[in-house]
């Protein structure tokens, strides 16, 4: 079972009208990996996500989760089934506190009985202990996406998906979240896939790394291998950066 | 528990208010004015209250309450008249009817993730499209008022001279449904409804079915106020087409967002201080000026959003803590002062 990729994305198309946002895009993702996806904006990154997690339904191509064909299946049913996001910008629960948003995420597999055990929980894992009666809309940001992480933790999942939950913080906040994920990775064996723009982010959490450009995935492997192919350089910087490397 | 947390500003509050809602019908010697205008009052502090469920917690902008109450109005009245039952009966089979016809509609509409602008207009089409149903369906509707029959116990078709019963009938189910209202707050429901008004594809994502969550949240709320509408007709000893009022659809909505979405009691205070405010208005300003209230209210509204978005229930909130805070601190000056001693 392990041996099988947790998450197989085979030709996975999504268009808006005439525009192809994502064109015919596979992956996979092994158990236990954190998978970087990268790509310019406008990329499709987002859109990928979207499609993976449920919220929009892809013109073509399969996405296989755990064994199962989770295509066109709907968000609550990919989220029981061990999978969970967080979004690129952030989506608090303005009005709820933050032992109030988690709770939302700890009824997916707890009970009236000890949900509040699995919330106190999340709560000291994502270091939230001190603002846990804050209200979601007098956080800043650095607060806010370890909440959205929080909130996904508590849904016990298997596998997360990060969309650039590291935009917008400071260095030593960014330190700090990406101990966590690394930590959420090797004693709770989470499998992250993580869209980034933070390339310290990406390089110094990811052992896969997937471009994604126009919508079409451009290549993929190991951070080594990925700063070093020709055709990511030319999306990301153009092709006289790639002349001017090669003289 | 201490005695510091039972006696704290809130439950001596909620004693105050209980008790003056036990003794209003004493207080003012049951004038019937008075009577009628407190079972108003009442009955909007139900719907509002059954509203916040939907509309505050879920953040579905509903605009059918009266076509559930409707509903629950003919039901009830159509079964008194035509087979002799009870609207103590009548009213809960008012109550599922009203259930049903929410289920069918609120189905595809939430299926569909109609929100906003477009679900309230939805939901008032439905008072509109009932009214003009119940006008030509002469078997039950009609243009004339089918009048209830009073019968040989006042008890058994629920037709008393005097509104005093029909005062603690509403007064019993305003507290029942509060309780609903707390229990349904705190439960996995309350949460997921709360974090729906907010945003719904990142609650989808946290495992949380919005479609089914909804429908229960609509299905409370349409029950209740079938319930309602049997205790309306009854109240009023006929039925009518008007009862599907889209004034007082509005009226209830207003209610509920001025009274502060998602906080129990918010709907019902605002229900009892704008509804006997407008009483007020329409006992002094007399017929001349019959639609004057809505104006006002659509002044409240301006304000509440312009200073308090959230509604009123907030800035009670705030002045709780404060005498929280006060009384804490009193209590223990008190004990201070005992030690010193």
């Amino acid at each position: 079972m392990d041996v099988e990729p947790i998450l197989k994305v085979t030709n996975l198309t999504k268009k808006f009208g005439n525009l192809v946002a994502v064109n015919r895009a596979s992956f996979e993702v092994n158990h236990g990996e954190i998978v970087g996806l990268i790509g310019p904006n406008g990329a499709g990154k987002t859109t990928l996500f979207n499609a993976i997690s449920g919220l929009y339904r892809p013109e073509e191509g399969t996405i296989f989760f755990k064994g199962m064909n989770i295509t066109n299946w709907l968000p609550h049913k990919i989220c029981k089934l061990g999978m969970s996001r967080t979004f690129q910008v952030t989506r608090a629960f303005t009005h709820m506190t933050v032992e109030d948003t988690v709770r939302v995420g700890a009824y997916n597999r707890f009970n009236e009985k000890n949900v509040q055990d699995k919330v106190d929980q999340v709560i000291k894992v994502c270091d939230l202990v001190d603002i846990r009666k804050r209200v979601c809309e007098d956080l800043g940001l650095a607060s806010l996406r370890k909440v959205e992480l929080a909130r996904a933790l508590a849904t016990e999942p298997v596998m997360l998906l990060l969309d650039e939950a590291g935009a917008g913080l400071n260095a030593t906040e960014l330190a700090a979240f990406m101990d966590l994920i690394k930590k959420l990775n090797q004693e709770s064996q989470i499998t992250f896939c993580v869209v980034e723009h933070v390339m310290q982010m990406v390089m110094g959490l990811c052992q896969q790394i997937v471009v994604l450009d126009s919508g079409e995935i451009i290549a993929s492997g190991t951070p080594n291998q990925i700063s070093n192919n020709v055709r990511v350089i030319e999306a990301y910087l153009g092709k006289r950066a790639v002349h001017a490397r090669n003289q | 528990m201490n005695v510091k947390n039972i006696f704290n500003p809130r439950n001596i509050l909620i004693l105050i208010g209980v008790g003056i809602a036990l003794a209003i019908p004493l207080m003012f010697n049951a004038s019937q004015y008075v009577m009628l205008l407190m079972t108003t009052v009442l009955l909007y502090a139900i719907l509002a209250s059954a509203w916040n469920i939907i509309g505050g917690m879920a953040g579905q902008l509903d605009l059918a309450a009266a076509a559930y109450l409707g509903l629950g109005a003919f039901t009830t009245g159509t079964l008194l008249i035509r087979w002799n039952i009870t609207p103590w009966v009548g009213m809960f089979l008012g109550g599922l009817v009203a259930t049903a016809l929410a289920m069918l509609i609120g189905f595809p509409l939430f299926g569909f993730k109609v929100k906003e602008l477009w679900y309230a207009l939805s939901s008032s089409a439905l008072v509109v499209v009932l009214q003009s149903l119940f006008m030509m369906w002469n078997e039950v509707g009609g243009p004339t008022e089918k009048y209830l029959p009073i019968g040989t116990s006042p008890w058994y078709s629920l037709r008393f001279n005097n509104y005093m019963p029909y005062y603690y009938i509403m007064l019993i189910i305003l507290v029942v449904v509060l309780l609903v209202n707390r229990w349904i707050r705190y439960s996995k429901l309350g949460y997921s409804l709360m974090a729906l008004g907010e945003d719904e594809d990142a609650v989808e994502v946290l495992g949380v079915n919005s479609q089914s969550s909804k429908l229960k949240a609509l299905a409370i709320y349409a029950f209740i106020c079938g319930v309602v509408g049997g205790i309306f007709a009854s109240i009023y000893g006929y039925v009518h087409p008007a009862f599907f009022d889209t004034s007082m659809s509005m009226e209830i909505t207003i209610l509920g967002i001025v009274g502060g979405m998602g906080f129990i009691y918010g709907p019902a205070l605002a229900a009892i201080i704008m509804v006997s405010f407008r009483e007020i208005l329409r006992a002094s300003l007399g017929s001349q000026l019959a639609g004057l209230y809505l104006a006002v209210y659509a002044i409240i509204l301006i304000v509440v959003a312009l200073y308090q978005p959230r509604g009123i229930a907030p800035l009670v909130e705030r002045g709780l803590k404060k005498a929280q805070t006060y009384f804490v601190e009193l209590t223990r000056g008190r004990r201070a002062d005992i030690k010193s001693h």
